[in-house]
């Protein structure tokens, strides 16, 4: 995915949350006897219209690309994957063309290093097969 | 179907979990192995050992009154629970419960930032919002109030600012607990109750006044087990005009005495608004054998130290610290700061890094230190500093709190390099951060691992640590939920008069003892003697 594309699938992301901090408030809410001048729920699944990529895309930007966008900077995830493998495979996931469903759950659900595994809370089910279909290129 | 806690019947346990699903739906009760293991302190020092605390169950409720619900329910069956925000406070305990087989009440869902008042500068936000969901919202709506971020940006306002963390920006800002103004609280009996001037549902200042009327108890919601927070106020730091941040050097080791008295100094008359990092850029430095040698010594002369300085080429003390507000009176500040340091021999001053707000995207990327303009990352979590370096799996954070005093630092680090020493261990990181107005924490990481070996290791060293530093004075302020009985033992005054105090209160507010039995070593009645 270029650059461009990528900054693109950002900046939907930030307009859809954007949006949620305007709409109408859920009744749960509505009985707080103060005024709500603006809410948002960031949900464990970033809600997009695009396709399962997308969301993909919505989801690693979420949750993945404060240690693991492509950096070098504010990215110690990268960083740290840099100095493992020395050239011999990318640093940066998005560019990794060996990734499998089952390694991107086993890190997810397992974590690995200082990376700790994500509550379902944080990352559900769905999140991750649409993280998946963001990663996994083959 | 999981194990029931201690003390519970596998009936009991499984008619509470079918109602608490009746409540929360199927999807939000985690009963399984592999949904419950997500509930693991990943940095345990106990990880993968018989000791290791695990949760029986988790639930993730998505309002106050499928809480109270809970709450309800737990006390018909004393079902302990073991609330968390986000869930991120690793390094003192992460999502795992001190108590093993609680069920963890997961406050994740719980991310609404049901207020942001630009012209008040408050917020007011429920437990699941994290520094990154609170800062893309003031951004993404172009309001110019920052927050405080801890240095790791996936933790909470909520949860942060419950176990008294802090942050690097305005002194009003970056004591997390201490910036909150107002609170809603799930008491474990599931009454609701709004402290502060939120008693009064028409009150126009429950985020702008902290105290409303009568004894203020807000206090007791912190680094306890008394509720469930469930809204929380905070004060908001308005955008400044330009930011500079700066750094001074002094050459000898002595030097830090006078160098901290006039830091503090200028924080207490607000020439210095931020948080202030004094560290040593020669006992930092790479292990050499005489570095190592000179730090388990338990207290190597001045000259010898000053010797190994010199040769090094380094400046002994290095503080680091920024000014925030109008170009001018930054320029004033930094003049001031100068002359009342300038009687140091050899000091040397340096402005590392200016910024005029609001940056752009690009520009917020490339700041360094974040976390000093408020802006929330993970750079500090990296594994690997090296190529080929062994990944570090883990750490403790090891507080401990000392007056403002240059001599105090020099007698920590002697004290504490010779336990490393002692223990056949290189020492670790020496500074004192100025978070509150009149002290400095002494923050170091103690490693975990995945194998029980280390971490016995570890435990020995971190247990050393805190009795140590404790008999000279220097207490620690928070603590991994482990370590928390020895943390409470070394506020023993009057045969321990402190926790009888919070273990009474307990009693009266949680009477089955059902929310976050043992934290901070606060056990309900029908625990305690199981705890002896």
């Amino acid at each position: 995915m270029s650059r461009h594309r990528r900054s693109e699938l950002r900046s939907r992301f930030f307009l859809a949350i954007a949006i949620a901090h305007v709409a109408t408030l859920p009744a749960a809410a509505q009985d707080a006897p103060f005024p709500i001048a603006a809410w948002s729920r960031t949900t464990a699944a970033p809600e997009t219209t695009g396709s399962l990529e997308e969301r993909g895309a919505a989801v690693f930007n979420n949750w993945c690309s404060a240690c693991h966008s492509r950096g070098p900077q504010n990215a110690p995830g990268t960083t740290s994957l840099q100095f493992k493998y020395q050239g011999a495979l990318p640093a940066a996931l998005e560019d990794r063309e060996d990734l499998t469903p089952e390694l991107v759950a086993l890190y997810v659900r397992e974590g690995i290093a200082t990376m700790p595994f994500l509550r379902k809370t944080e990352l559900g089910d769905a999140d991750l097969e649409a993280l998946t279909a963001y990663l996994v290129k083959n | 179907m999981p194990n029931p806690p201690p003390g519970l019947s596998e009936r009991d346990f499984t008619t509470a979990l079918g109602r608490i699903e009746e409540v929360v739906g199927r999807e939000w009760l985690f009963t399984s192995d592999e949904d419950v293991a997500l509930y693991r302190d990943a940095y345990s020092p106990l990880w993968g050992e018989d000791q290791e605390r695990f949760a029986s169950a988790a639930v993730a409720p998505i309002s106050v009154e499928e809480i109270q619900a809970i709450v309800r329910i737990a006390n018909e069956y004393r079902l302990p629970l073991y609330p968390i925000s986000t869930g991120r406070n690793l390094t003192y305990g992460g999502s795992a419960p001190v108590y093993s087989g609680s069920v963890v009440l997961d406050l994740k869902r719980m991310n609404r930032i049901l207020e942001v008042n630009e012209r008040d500068k408050t917020c007011l936000v429920e437990p699941g919002v994290s520094y990154f969901d609170m800062y893309r919202h003031l951004r993404t709506n172009g309001i110019r109030l920052w927050i405080d971020t801890a240095d790791p940006g996936w933790g909470g306002l909520v949860g942060n600012s419950l176990d008294r963390g802090g942050g690097y920006t305005g002194m009003d800002f970056r004591d997390h607990f201490d910036a909150h103004c107002g609170m809603e609280v799930v008491l474990p009996t599931g009454e609701l109750v709004r402290t502060g001037m939120g008693a009064n549902p028409q009150s126009k200042t429950w985020q702008l006044f902290k105290y409303g009327m009568g004894p203020w108890v807000d206090g007791i919601f912190s680094q306890s087990n008394f509720g469930i927070v469930t809204k929380m106020g905070f004060w908001l730091m308005e955008e400044p005009e330009a930011a500079l941040q700066v750094s001074v050097s002094v050459p000898r080791r002595r030097d830090v005495v006078r160098l901290v008295d006039v830091l503090h100094s200028l924080m207490c008359e607000h020439t210095i608004p931020s948080q202030t990092t004094v560290g040593s850029p020669v006992m930092n430095g790479s292990a050499d054998p005489e570095l190592v040698r000179l730090r388990t010594s338990g207290g190597a002369a001045d000259a010898d130290w000053d010797r190994y300085a010199q040769a090094q080429g380094r400046p002994f003390w290095n503080a680091s610290f920024v000014y925030y507000g109008a170009r001018k009176v930054i320029a004033a500040q930094w003049e001031h700061t100068k002359d009342r340091l300038a009687g140091i021999a050899g000091v040397q001053f340096r402005e590392t890094a200016s910024y005029t707000f609001p940056l752009s995207d690009e520009q917020v990327e490339a700041v360094p230190d974040k976390a000093r303009l408020g802006i929330p990352s993970l750079n500090l979590f990296g594994s690997r500093n090296a190529p080929g370096a062994t990944p570090s799996e883990g750490h403790l954070d090891f507080s401990p709190m000392i007056p403002p005093r240059g001599e105090e630092l020099i007698a920590l680090a002697d004290v504490t390099g010779k336990i490393y020493g002692d223990l056949g261990l290189t020492p670790s990181f020496v500074g004192g951060l100025m978070f509150h107005a009149r002290t400095m924490i002494c923050f170091h990481a103690v490693p975990t691992y995945r194998n029980a070996a280390d971490n016995r290791r570890t435990r020995q060293l971190f247990e050393t640590l805190v009795r140590s530093c404790a008999d000279n004075g220097w207490t620690i302020y928070r603590i991994h939920a482990h370590f928390q009985p020895l943390g409470m033992q070394m506020y023993g005054f009057n045969d321990g008069a402190l926790h009888r105090l919070h273990e009474t209160l307990k009693d009266a507010i949680d009477p089955n003892g059902i929310v976050s039995a043992g934290r901070y070593d606060i056990w309900p009645r029908h625990l305690r003697r199981d705890r002896a």
